[in-house]
């Protein structure tokens, strides 16, 4: 029943795919590139996020004005219908402190805010793909979990984004974390003054958020790592024509939604703020125990918040902790069976490597041989990692390593029975 | 006019085709007769791998040497293989860039390579025509 439910998932997976391909080509269509492009999008975090470094602030009082002020020039902006405004024929430039900030700073901050939104979409794109087309399961069990820890790490860092900026949003959000947090039985208040850096907000909380932003982004280079490790060969790059796209979807997003921090005398003078900002934009500064009425939810990364606020802590718990063993879980069930696990033959193996650099699993080994020998190596096979696939019988130009159920004898065989009836 | 020329269409000399067919590209094993070939041509027959990657450049030789008029294989849509390189592989094998290679000598214009999904019965069938049209009078 699951397995039919997962050759329908990857029937309309193929189709959906081949529709595509139409438009784009096959070598350009960017469905095949689902695994390159969240790293790809991530390299666009890296650049912008360490340009952002260099004048956040981390404490209670400097972040939002040093957020503020990396955003402040210039800016243009759009009327309610979508059109860029213009007066004279000439873009307005909304400028809060004119005098001040980084030319562009808020064209960075956009492709910061964009690229995270693309990152997210990718690595759901990406992990919803890999499932659909049963590549999840079996010996592809480690990219899988780490895959789901690299989701989970993508999202904690991208909300420790949202709370750096320390806006009204922000401070609701983190008194959300707390309740969430504090909702754990026994260790809930640790864990709340863990995440705040201590028993109250002080500046040490802004620095705690700062670190879980900067080492979350790091961890997920190691993350990526064991994301990468048993993969011979990782396509980690898109095709240049992918690239270039993804690029400029970056890139225009940035340039005409920037992420500004939204005052009421902005809204003020451009009303039309007060609509877009949902996208672009970060609240007035925050205010210790003042909440915001309404939270402004994204749509990748505050969706926790969003069910927090509909069910309550304890169901948000049960209810985001079963997706997570779930997700844990699923390439562990249905168990295939493993009977054509591909097998050394010792006697012929020369250690010629070819089998273990082909190995698209990283399931053969080369390991020295007893001394005397005449070859100095042997290939040795990790059952576990091996697909079964056969590729290594084709690496191998010595019929020393095969498939115990489809032999290159019985192959060879075959082809010269066919070819006795056909002829 | 010649003999050849003049020959209709049935005494036409039968040619054998065999083809190395990837189990997950195009949907095989619902497109053969009970004797391993093709129901939409019978001149073709096949063997199902579960890779292209797994086939050997020295079975197409095999199949040539033994009367077969030309060989193929048929992987995974480029980008797309199920076990990530296989059709990559095979067609570094048969270009000549990795090892094993095809040996110098075998004639390789009998040699064809396809890369379909599983969704793609019609353009494979259409490929192989071509493929079969251009090794006709070699």
């Amino acid at each position: 029943m699951y397995k039919k439910f997962l050759s329908l998932t990857k029937n309309l997976t193929v189709s959906l795919e081949k529709g595509l391909n139409f438009l784009t080509t096959q070598e350009n269509n960017p469905l095949y590139f689902h695994g390159a492009l969240p790293l790809y999008t991530f390299w666009f975090l890296i650049f912008s996020g360490i340009m952002l470094w260099m004048y956040y602030i981390p404490t209670l009082d400097r972040a939002w004005t040093s957020v503020n002020y990396i955003t402040s020039l210039p800016v243009l902006l759009k009327d309610a219908s979508g059109q860029l405004l213009l007066k004279n024929g000439s873009p307005v430039v909304a400028a809060i402190s004119p005098a001040t900030g980084i030319p562009y700073g808020a064209v960075v901050r956009g492709i910061h805010r964009w690229g995270a939104a693309a990152m997210m979409i990718t690595t759901l794109l990406h992990m919803l793909r890999v499932y659909f087309t049963d590549r999840h399961r079996s010996w592809r069990w480690l990219p899988w979990v780490s895959g789901v820890l690299l989701l989970m790490f993508v999202l904690f860092v991208g909300i420790t984004g949202y709370l750096l900026v320390w806006d009204a949003r922000a401070y609701s959000l983190v008194v959300s974390t707390q309740a969430w947090l504090e909702a754990v039985p026994l260790i809930g208040q640790g864990l709340s003054n863990f995440f705040i850096g201590g028993d109250a907000i002080r500046d040490f909380t802004l620095t705690r958020f700062f670190f879980f932003h900067i080492g979350g982004a790091t961890f997920i280079f190691w993350l990526i790592w064991m994301h990468f490790i048993r993969l011979n060969e990782p396509v980690v790059t898109p095709s240049r024509a992918v690239n270039f796209l993804t690029l400029g979807f970056i890139l225009v997003a940035a340039g005409v939604y920037p992420a500004v921090n939204v005052t009421n005398n902005l809204i003020a003078q451009y009303p039309v703020l007060a609509v877009d900002k949902a996208f672009i934009a970060s609240d007035a500064p925050a205010q210790i125990g003042h909440l915001v009425e309404v939270i402004r939810y994204d749509a990748w990364y505050l969706f926790p918040y969003y069910l927090i606020e509909k069910v309550g802590v304890n169901w948000a718990w049960i209810i985001l902790g079963g997706a997570t063993i779930l997700l844990f879980v699923a390439p562990f069930y249905p168990k295939d069976r493993r009977e054509n696990i591909a097998e050394v033959v010792e006697a012929k193996c020369t250690g010629c490597t070819f089998c273990s650099l082909d190995c698209p699993f990283e399931a053969i080994t080369m390991q020295e041989r007893a001394p005397g020998s005449k070859f100095k190596l042997i290939a040795v096979v990790f059952a576990p990692r091996c697909s079964e696939c056969g590729i290594c019988v084709g690496a191998c130009p010595f019929q020393a390593i095969e498939l115990p159920n489809t032999h290159s004898k019985t192959i060879d065989a075959d082809v010269l029975a066919l070819l006795k009836t056909g002829a | 006019m010649s003999e050849l020329q003049s020959a209709s269409p049935s005494e036409k000399k039968k040619r054998v085709i065999v083809g190395f067919v990837c189990e997950r590209s195009i949907p095989i094993h619902d497109m053969l007769d009970a004797h391993q070939a093709l129901l939409d041509d019978p001149e073709t027959k096949i063997i199902i791998l579960p890779c292209s990657g797994m086939v050997k450049p020295t079975q197409m030789e095999l199949a040539l040497a033994n009367g077969a008029d030309a060989t193929f294989v048929c992987g995974c849509a480029m980008n797309d293989c199920h076990y990530r390189t296989g059709n990559i592989m095979i067609r570094e094998r048969l270009e000549g860039e990795r090892n094993p290679k095809l040996r110098k000598s075998t004639d390789k214009r009998k040699v064809g390579m396809f890369f379909f999904t599983m969704k793609d019965k019609r353009p494979f069938l259409e490929a192989l025509a071509q493929f079969k049209a251009s090794t006709e009078n070699l």
